[in-house]
């Protein structure tokens, strides 16, 4: 596709430094940016609190196998859609990058405001999952490949591949065992029983419940490989929705004509 | 008309500011709240001591032990699971106590475990205070698909500072945790600024450039190597191998930091049932039992059987925490605690027809009457509204010796909506 004479133009004017024209679409682009970044925010958080939920709330739901293999599915949704738009309408390989970036701040200031100072929770509990490496490594791998099919499998698997190594320098002190009561538990056992949970009671917990039965028990590792697999599919099938919903154009309104107005023009 | 909106919208102001001035605070947990059938017909709790009296005042960092047992009702309601998976609990307005030991016939309860119906529990919690404010503080059991079953509550204040609690533990590998409530936070928030700032620099790296119109323009044009230049794909590059460096020598070095770790610990305990020489010896037959709604009066028309090898006198009737006491049995009346909740002792106590023992192998038929305000304070009267109109209760039976005998006892319920 190439420019028509007037966006030829309109180019040329706005990459001229300093220009009005350059002045005008950046300011435009900090809009843009500003409202990105809230509207990022709220639509992955919630996303995120009503999916991954508890898994990511509380330090005794982060287990080697639902955790580990439902948390990158759940990330690589939004991520997957807002890739294609921002990269083939903008050529910015930074949804992932952005979507991390969004999630982090929306869970610090629910975990902070919410759970800590209003429901007393302590941060040792409720502190939320690294997720930024493995979605920046999506970003980089559609950058460098330009290429949805090896994106797909490369930086798709790369969510759930990256996820329980970033986190594993934070949770691992929270797996040294511990004997209360005579009772084998870990830290995070501990906390999740000390610090009461009134309607969270600890068989709700959906974790591993015992052993997965293959690979000498090595549960954490099993879950991302199956994760990756997993998250391959989703990222293709959510870049696509994004392709679809971004190249929708407008639907005519047909209501219109029922109450006696004129058709709308079918811009698509 | 305009001035017709601005009117309502004015009326509709006061009317919010009016509600929310009026307004109490929420302090306890909605108990009586929770439908009659799930207080009544599931979990009768009794001999319940707390280590501290009703609005007694504790520091952060002192403990609070509540003992007790807790009796699983045979009527068991069908629309709920049967427990065999529950969760021994305080209810408290969330981790304003810190729970450092819970126990069901002596057996630790970390875990969840099951129970059989029918079947009487001891109980204890230790509570450490954490959180300062008046904290309403009950026993509880979580019973899986029925939710919170809260036994009676006390009130306690927490004074001093919430800054100054503490709960250290000892790990199984010698390291000691100095606050359970501020471990790893430090490592945490340092691993999260990290990646932050990893991102917040991907990020500059494309915001720092003219980025909607030009570069839509330009990919309209195919110019993609304006668009991502030879220098992105190599910060790109290196970010690549920076990401899974840190990843692989982060891994290596937390190995090596704490080479002994062990998952989640999601097993089951099992609590084995204790006999109990109380139950068995006495038995009821529900023959009706009404609700005279006026007089706030469940009236029991009901037989006593007598089994035990002792003459037995009826001495309080338990029902969803309420407790109707024979204010002519001594015993009974001792068994009453100084500080426990005033709100669940009726005050008129338990009216019997026929009130003298009965005696070994004697069965008979007697009214027992259980009035109070406390049927409608404590929502127990809605239980008309169920499709399933029916209650049940606890029995306890003492003999001259002061042995008690327990007796289960359950039937349908008529209301009298008037005087006859």
């Amino acid at each position: 596709m190439s420019l028509t004479a007037e966006e030829a133009r309109l180019l040329k004017a706005i990459s001229v430094p300093n220009s009005d024209a350059a002045k005008i679409v950046r300011n435009l682009d900090w809009i843009v940016v500003v409202v990105l970044l809230f509207a990022v925010t709220a639509a992955f958080h919630i996303h995120f609190m009503l999916t991954a939920g508890d898994w990511d709330f509380w330090v005794d739901w982060k287990d080697r196998m639902y955790w580990v293999t439902l948390t990158p599915m759940i990330l690589i949704i939004i991520p997957a859609a807002l890739s294609y738009p921002l990269m083939a309408k903008f050529g910015l390989p930074i949804s992932g990058t952005l979507c991390g970036l969004c999630l982090m701040i929306g869970e610090w200031i629910s975990r902070i405001s919410g759970f800590h100072l209003w429901a007393y929770f302590p941060y040792s509990m409720i502190w939320p999952a690294i997720v930024i490496p493995g979605l920046m490594l999506m970003d980089l791998f559609y950058m460098m490949f330009r290429n949805v099919f090896l994106t797909t499998i490369f930086g798709g698997a790369s969510v759930a591949l990256a996820f329980a190594p970033a986190n594993w320098p934070i949770l691992a002190p929270y797996h040294i065992p511990v004997v209360h009561m005579n009772q084998l538990v870990n830290v995070a056992d501990m906390i999740g029983y000390s610090f009461t949970r009134t309607a969270t009671p600890e068989y709700l917990r959906f974790i591993e419940r015992g052993t997965l039965r293959t690979f000498g028990g090595e549960s954490t590792l099993i879950s991302t490989f199956f994760s990756a697999f997993v998250c391959m599919i989703l990222f293709y099938m959510w870049w696509r929705i994004g392709q679809f919903l971004s190249n929708l154009g407008t639907i005519p309104n047909q209501l219109k004509t029922m109450v006696g107005l004129e058709a709308d023009k079918d811009e698509a | 008309m305009k001035h017709n909106k601005m009117a309502r919208l004015y009326v509709k102001l006061v009317m919010m500011l009016v509600l929310f001035s009026v307004a109490g605070h929420a302090l306890a947990h909605g108990e009586r709240n929770q439908e009659p059938f799930l207080r009544m017909k599931t979990l009768h709790w009794y001999d319940i001591k707390w280590s501290v009296a009703n609005e007694a005042t504790v520091q952060v960092n002192d403990e609070v032990t509540m003992t007790g047992k807790v009796h699983f009702f045979t009527r068991w309601p069908d629309q709920i699971n049967k427990p065999t998976t529950v969760f021994l609990a305080n209810a408290t307005p969330g981790p304003v106590f810190v729970r450092v030991g819970t126990w069901l016939n002596d057996i630790p309860m970390i875990q969840s475990t099951g129970v059989e119906l029918g079947r009487v529990y001891d109980f204890k919690v230790i509570l450490k205070a954490r959180v300062p404010g008046r904290h309403h503080v009950h026993p509880m059991f979580n019973v899986e698909s029925a939710g919170g079953l809260v036994g009676p509550g006390i009130w306690i204040t927490i004074a001093g500072d919430w800054e100054d609690f503490v709960y250290s533990i000892e790990t199984r590998t010698g390291v000691q945790i100095e606050n359970l409530g501020s471990y790893g936070v430090e490592n945490v928030v340092k691993w999260h600024v990290f990646w932050v700032a990893v991102a917040v620099f991907w990020l500059v790296w494309w915001i720092r450039r003219p980025l909607l119109v030009n570069r839509f323009l330009l990919v309209k044009n195919n110019a993609w190597s304006e668009l991502i230049t030879k220098t992105d794909l190599m910060v790109g590059a290196l970010l690549i191998v920076f990401i899974i460096t840190v990843l692989i020598v982060a891994n290596k070095y937390t190995k090596e930091e704490y080479p002994r770790t062990v998952p989640l610990q999601g097993g089951k305990v099992e609590v084995n049932y204790v006999p109990n020489p109380e139950e068995g010896q006495v038995l009821i037959k529900n023959h009706t039992a009404e609700y005279y709604l006026p007089g706030r009066t469940v009236t029991i028309d009901l037989s006593v059987t007598n089994n035990s090898d002792k003459a037995v006198t009826l001495g309080e009737f338990t029902s969803a925490n309420l407790r109707f006491i024979n204010q002519d049995s001594e015993e009974a009346m001792s068994r009453v605690d100084v500080g426990y909740p005033d709100e669940l002792i009726a005050n008129k106590g338990l009216v019997i027809s026929k009130p003298s023992p009965i005696l070994p192998g004697e069965t008979r038929r007697m009214q027992v009457e259980a009035t109070d305000v406390a049927w409608e304070t404590e929502r127990l009267s809605s239980l008309l509204n169920d499709p399933d109109s029916s209650y049940g209760a606890l029995l306890f039976f003492y003999d001259d010796e002061g042995s008690r005998y327990t007796a289960e006892v359950y039937g349908q319920i008529l209301p009298t909506f008037f005087d006859k």
